[in-house]
């Protein structure tokens, strides 16, 4: 008997071992490394997530929302565009049938948005007390027609490392939410992300991208540091923490680079197509705070440092242990 | 604020530059302050001349193996329920952890201040609850008012296991040790809000060391750095207060007075250093009542440190996190094997969360 823990599901090292374990019992082989989303045959990518958040709804989203855009936003990393959605639910005996069609009709608005169809699901419904309300599961399908793949893979010493936006918006409004912290001003990024990617996928220099989910930008640096044994070096001040997380962080001990995000993307591109690419990106609807926030490296391989805004550095790594359980 | 607050960064790194062209070894003695200079990365503005080494600042780490062991064996106990500051759930003891101890039946529960814990004991009448009382002087008046409280309203059922220690005696065995030959101690800025200024005098005046209070943001511990440099420089030696906005020379006279209400100075157990004397607090006979130890008959076992730990001599300024063999090896966050990697205060798990790849 091996009780699984709840830092398991924190999206940090521990999480990489469960997947690591769950690949070795299913004897599948998958491409390494690890993406967001996988690719079949010509330019066709899948990917499935499951959804359970605790609070259901919150300031910027419900799970509902969160349910389509992580979704979608794993096959967009990879240059795909998303075409088709699978939906399944399950709801616990009682919860409100009116509350479950409220969400998912705000979700498939969404999917409409952006030209995604929801072509099949399932139902189940549990007895009382087996379920914390309502789980969901969504698995997408899209294309691509990039001439390459974009993805670890990719990177090279030298590229620069943009982020789309603020960083542990989504993280901080569900903790706040949980902790019963004031959280004025502060609402989840939940967002599709599809057209800001769209509007840079002709750039040849675009080498990766990845959203900032469950353990946050530090643990997407790290896991691409790892990954590509390159190092990654971030300057502290480019990287944009909103007033709000900072003081949610401070009060809770978390730190904002372990916060997950739900509408924010790290980039990696060519140092020459840097500044057109942020100025693209600025340009775009969820990408106005685009910034650069540092560099692909040969020194340090595989690990990732931090210039801190004081002037100092050191390095940055992924959560340890239980940040927050069921956040997205 | 951030822009003026690296712009004094990097001058007190300047300065100390220039005053470091002979060794200088300094040790802080607070948690709060291993986090915050290893998490700013002050650690690599220092010039090659100065090491700080931590002490004794974590006041879980500091806690004996055999006070967690009591503890373990309290949760144990019928009727018991254990109220803890949670960073004491994942301690090794000598055979489990309060967390292990937990999934096995015991009731532990998780508080974020002693007055919680007082508040259960009233809400669950039939069970004793026995409330760790870990930390310096910083918690041990907010333990000492809350039973003031249950004596006032008669709460029999709220027990404390004392584990409370004191600060300035273990800065005269630190100061005193040969071996470790420390040129200053930058003083923690939340114990000195109670303390004052007073009890570290002994210190420059019989040890001919530098002191410095010193606040928790990086540019006031760069500054509280700086000025150690200069009394070393300068050869005289005196208690300096960098912390003037929290920290008043008197300190706060009224939760002494609650300190020495409940509690008398005392020996006390720490890990890695051993018994000291005076570095304790324990129950005054009129509070007996409230005493775990007294109530329900329990006394500490002599108890082993976990095989392979360095904890001892981390905490004791011997040697670094990276000097202890079991480093982010057998011993992370993860899989901790000592107090010093549990703890988020402990300087073993600030080593490993912000200062590998450090040259150690």
């Amino acid at each position: 008997m091996k009780p699984i823990s709840l830092s398991q599901g924190s999206g940090g090292r521990q999480s990489q071992r469960l997947v690591s374990a769950i690949l070795e019992a299913t004897g599948e082989t998958p491409d390494f490394p690890l993406e967001d989303c996988a690719f079949l045959e010509k330019g066709l990518a899948m990917t499935i997530d499951g959804y359970t958040v605790s609070p259901l709804s919150f300031p910027g989203g419900h799970i509902g929302k969160l349910a389509v855009c992580g979704t979608l936003n794993d096959l967009a990393c990879r240059g795909a565009r998303p075409l088709f959605l699978a939906l399944g639910v399950i709801a616990e005996e009682g919860f409100d049938e009116d509350e479950l069609l409220g969400y998912l009709g705000d979700a498939a608005g969404i999917c409409r948005q952006i030209g995604v169809r929801i072509v099949t699901g399932d139902t189940k419904v549990v007895p009382k007390g087996q379920l914390d309300r309502l789980v969901l599961t969504t698995a997408g399908i899209g294309k691509s027609s990039l001439p390459k793949t974009l993805g670890i893979q990719s990177i090279r010493a030298g590229d620069s490392l943009l982020l789309t936006g603020p960083i542990g918006l989504h993280g901080a409004t569900i903790a706040a939410l949980r902790y019963g912290l004031e959280s004025e001003g502060l609402a989840s990024d939940c967002a599709p992300l599809w057209e800001t990617i769209e509007g840079i996928l002709d750039f040849d220099g675009l080498r990766a991208i990845r959203d900032c989910t469950r353990g946050g930008l530090a643990t997407v640096l790290c896991e691409w540091a790892e990954s590509s044994g390159l190092g990654m070096e971030i300057e502290e001040a480019a990287v944009c923490v909103p007033a709000p997380v900072a003081s949610v962080c401070d009060l809770l001990g978390f730190d904002p680079f372990h916060l997950a995000c739900e509408g924010c993307m790290l980039i990696a591109v060519s140092p020459e197509e840097t500044e057109p690419v942020l100025d693209r990106l600025r340009q775009s609807k969820y990408g106005e705070f685009a910034s650069r926030i540092g560099i692909v490296t040969e020194k340090h391989p595989r690990w990732v440092t931090l210039n801190t805004r004081f002037g100092g550095s050191r390095i940055l790594d992924m959560p340890v242990g239980e940040i927050l359980p069921r956040i997205c | 604020m951030g822009e003026r607050t690296r712009e004094r960064v990097l001058a007190a790194a300047a300065a100390l530059e220039r005053l470091a062209d002979r060794p200088l070894k300094f040790m802080e003695v607070c948690g709060t302050h291993t986090v915050s200079v290893y998490r700013s990365g002050l650690r690599s503005l220092f010039p090659e001349g100065l090491s700080l080494v931590s002490g004794p600042g974590c006041p879980v780490c500091v806690t004996a193996q055999e006070e967690i062991d009591s503890l373990i064996r309290l949760s144990a106990m019928e009727k018991v329920i254990v109220a803890t500051y949670g960073d004491m759930l994942r301690v090794p003891g000598s055979s489990t952890s309060l967390a292990e101890a937990r999934s096995s039946g015991a009731s532990v529960r998780i508080v974020l201040s002693a007055a919680e814990a007082l508040a259960l004991a009233m809400d669950t009448p039939n069970r004793i609850v026995v409330f760790a009382g870990v930390g310096f002087e910083t918690t041990a008046p907010a333990t000492a008012a809350v039973v003031l409280q249950a004596a006032r309203q008669n709460v029999e059922n709220f027990l404390v296991l004392n584990l409370h220690k004191t600060v300035p005696a273990v800065l005269e065995t630190l100061a005193s040790d040969p071996e470790l030959a420390l040129d200053g101690f930058l003083l923690p800025g939340h114990v000195s809000t109670i303390l004052g200024l007073s009890p570290y005098l002994p210190i420059p005046e019989k040890y001919n060391l530098a002191c410095v209070v010193a606040g928790f943001e990086p540019d006031q511990i760069m500054a509280g750095i700086t000025l150690l440099a200069l009394q070393k420089r300068s050869g005289v030696f005196s208690v300096q207060c960098a912390y003037r906005e929290a920290v008043r020379p008197t300190g706060n006279p009224h939760a002494r007075e609650l300190l020495e209400t409940v509690f008398e100075e005392s020996d006390s157990n720490w890990r890695g250093l051993g018994l000291l004397p005076r570095s304790g607090l324990r129950f005054r006979s009129a509070y007996s009542a409230f005493d775990a130890r007294i109530r329900l008959g329990i006394s500490d076992v002599p108890a082993r440190e976990p095989a392979g730990c360095r904890c001892g001599d981390v905490l004791a300024g011997r040697i670094s996190p990276f000097g202890c063999p079991l480093f982010a090896r057998a011993c992370s966050p993860e899989t901790p094997v000592g107090p010093c990697m549990v703890s988020s205060e402990g300087s073993c798990s600030a080593a490993y969360r912000y200062g590998r790849g450090e040259p150690s």
